[in-house]
């Protein structure tokens, strides 16, 4: 019997639409339709608002305006982006320097990842391409309120971050707004608070990383944030091994060996952030680093479709 | 009832051995033992730098720090014809005492009878596939000090077209064997030291039940339900004792084969978000004489979110089997008697309601106590018995 969806629809309000050029989906619980589309467009003029921010798109954005001037001198800009830089340094230390915001300079003609690849590059052309990713050579200065980028030809960019910045900032102020339970989904990065209008946790799916339109594994959650990366389209095999687009900062080349990586935790911010580094640091390395912290838990699928998972992790 | 549920829904892969490492990993990141501060990344997280405006309100670390410490993951899997198989195997132990089991013999007290353990676990499978066909089949087995059971089953059902039907078709056969425990005063010989020295009777159930359910639109809900049941073998209870006219005693005797046919209709009215309406009727006949009828009504309503109350009302009535006769009623020389008054004509009311809270962040604040939901019933049955039934039932994650 279908009773919970019949009474679900009724109070659950949702709205799909493309922002900072991802598939975005808002939640919002609440008997009043008319409120509830209201604070819908409360969160997207939010979520609007970060995209001005972090979008690389448009050169007048702030993130822009630190690249412009790299090696040249420190810009000033708002305190959102210079709190925003420096939680992501903290991540960058924490990982290692897998997560690196500064990993936009990779150069991008010079590693020319398609599908046709058939070699990889020699160690010292990779190393060269990633010479300018350094989280350290971002100078912020807080009090001046000012960052600057060391190096001429440093980039930084928020893809890693971004979306979950954007999804806990929408979820934060619906809170503040009143909303008591919703969703924000940010092409998968999603984060989930209060419960579904029949009482339950919600439940939230991952993808099988074989085929993204099917699930894996599902979970039952409530204040909780989920994230997934996975490489199920972009990817090539070198010598009978399956290589990801996603490239290892401190050495230039494609990682290997893991599929799909999810990271869960009470903030969507912390959760997208984490789960490209943990595909890079690869299993061993990535579970010891989520098994010490507190509140994260983690699920793996390497290329031979075996599941890993940090210690919280009960399977059903 | 301590219950032990272990559900493996489909087995994806190869189980997590976290640190079993395949050579495809080959990265330079290493093992390291994380600072105290980073090992609280998440609960120190703005904490750190709390000049972000857009964040730092809301949210409340409180919430941060009241961190869940382990996420319950399900797997499912489609095998290559795109169908879910889905596994269940379970391990059930109840552990129950009865009072009046132990009258059978007042010697002993202190026996297995007095306070029974019964093991049952049993395997379910099941698959479906996209066109709404599901094939499953399962096996129980159910063993207790005075009574052995085998169950086996096979289901298959279909969605209609667009899936707003369901047709089923459930066979069912429980393979019994009890101990034939006669009260003490009945016994012959000297009484059995030993279990094996009991005497074993059979009692084999077969069942067809046929379901239709259907979705007739958003609100209206209806499923009928019939059963076909055919029992043989020792269908009495070797302890139900029978007080005869002329003063002797024995224990009950009943036909050895029993036909059953209960035919059924629920519907549920879904009326707005806050309302719903249950309604059950059924009328069942079997080949002893006995006719019934059930009739009850529930209303569940949504008071908040998280609380909801159902007061319900049922009625039910029989007549008696042929072979039904009070204390001191049956003649001796009839070919079939018992006096168990679940046989005997009567009806009965049966009312209350249940409470059922389900707070978001758990009962008492408690989150993996979920749901919590309590419900008083009061029983009035026409041969004078009455009963007033609290029950309590907690779901715990």
């Amino acid at each position: 019997m279908e009773n919970a969806n019949v009474l679900q629809t009724a109070s659950m309000h949702r709205r799909v639409l493309k922002l900072m050029g991802n598939r975005f989906e808002i939640t919002v619980v609440s008997d009043d339709a008319a409120w509830a589309q209201e604070r819908i467009n409360d969160a997207i003029a939010e979520i609007q608002r970060i995209e001005r921010l972090l979008t690389t798109f448009n050169e007048d954005s702030e993130t822009n305006r630190i690249n412009r001037y790299a090696g040249i001198m420190p810009v000033k800009v708002s305190a959102e982006i210079i709190a925003l830089i420096q939680r992501a340094t903290r991540i960058s230390r924490l990982t290692q320097g897998a997560f690196d915001i500064t990993y936009g300079a990779v150069n991008k003609s010079l590693w020319n990842f398609d599908t046709h690849m058939n070699a990889l590059p020699d160690a010292a052309t990779a190393r060269k391409m990633v010479r300018l990713i350094n989280f350290r050579n971002v100078i912020v200065d807080e009090a001046g309120g000012t960052v600057f980028l060391k190096e001429k030809g440093m980039r930084i960019g928020f893809g890693g971050i971004g979306k979950g910045y954007a999804a806990e900032c929408a979820k934060s102020l619906l809170q503040r707004l009143g909303v008591t339970s919703g969703i924000v989904n940010a092409a998968g990065d999603l984060t989930v608070w209060g419960r579904q209008p029949d009482g339950q946790p919600w439940t939230v799916g991952i993808a099988n990383p074989d085929q993204a339109n099917r699930l894996f594994s599902s979970l039952q959650l409530s204040d909780m944030a989920l994230a997934t990366s996975g490489n199920y389209e972009k990817y090539v095999f070198i010598n009978g091994k399956r290589y990801s687009h996603t490239i290892d900062p401190r050495t230039g080349l494609p990682v290997s060996g893991i599929k799909s990586v999810s990271i869960l935790c009470p903030n969507a911010e912390i959760a997208d952030a984490l789960t490209t580094p943990v595909m890079i640091m690869g299993i061993r390395a990535g579970l010891d680093m989520i098994n010490q912290i507190n509140g994260i838990g983690c699920i793996i699928i390497d290329d031979n479709n075996q599941i890993f998972t940090s210690q919280n992790i009960r399977i059903k | 009832m301590k219950r032990i549920s272990l559900t493996v829904l489909g087995l994806y892969v190869g189980m997590l051995a976290a640190f079993s490492q395949s050579d495809t990993d080959s990265t330079q990141y290493k093992r390291r033992k994380l600072t105290l501060e980073e090992a609280n990344l998440i609960s120190s997280y703005y904490h750190q730098d709390g000049n972000n405006a857009a964040v730092t309100g809301g949210i409340g670390s409180e919430r941060l720090t009241d961190l869940s410490n382990s996420f319950e993951l399900r797997l499912s899997k489609l095998d290559k014809k795109d169908r879910k198989h889905t596994f269940d195997i379970e391990l059930g132990i109840d552990h129950y005492s009865s009072a009046s089991s132990d009258k059978i013999d007042p010697k002993t007290v202190s026996s297995a009878s007095s306070a029974d353990t019964r093991l049952y676990p049993s395997l379910n499978w099941s698959v479906e596939n996209k066109k709404g066909t599901t094939l499953g089949a399962g096996l129980s087995l159910s063993s207790e000090f005075d009574y052995k059971s085998i169950g086996i089953n096979a289901m298959v059902a279909q969605k209609t077209r667009d899936k707003s039907g369901e047709f089923s078709l459930k066979l069912q056969a429980y393979l019994d064997q009890l101990k034939l425990i006669l009260p003490v005063e009945l016994r012959t010989g000297s009484n059995p030291e030993d279990e094996k020295d009991y005497p074993t009777a059979s009692r084999n159930s077969f069942s067809a039940s046929l379901s239709y359910s259907q979705i007739i639109n958003q609100q209206l809900q209806v499923a009928f339900l019939t059963d076909v049941v055919y029992q043989h073998g020792y269908l009495g209870l070797p302890f139900h004792r029978i007080y005869f006219n002329d003063g002797s005693e024995g224990v009950e005797n009943l036909p050895a084969n029993r036909f059953k046919i209960p035919v059924g209709l629920r519907a549920s009215y879904f009326a707005g978000d806050h309302l719903v309406l249950r309604g059950y009727y059924r009328y069942y006949h079997d080949s002893w004489g006995l006719d019934a009828h059930t009739a009850s009504i529930e209303a569940s309503v949504k008071l908040t979110p998280f609380f909801s109350v159902t007061p319900f009302y049922r009625y039910y009535t029989q007549n008696g089997v042929t072979y039904f006769a009070p204390f001191q009623a049956h003649d001796p020389g009839q070919e079939y008697y018992t006096s168990n008054y679940d046989l005997s004509a009567f009806h009965s009311h049966f009312f209350g309601a249940g409470f059922r809270v389900i707070p978001p962040h758990g009962v008492f604040g408690i989150s993996h106590f979920n749901m919590l939901e309590v419900r008083y019933g009061r029983y009035e049955k026409s041969n004078s018995m009455q009963a007033n039934i609290v029950s309590l039932n907690i779901r715990i994650k």
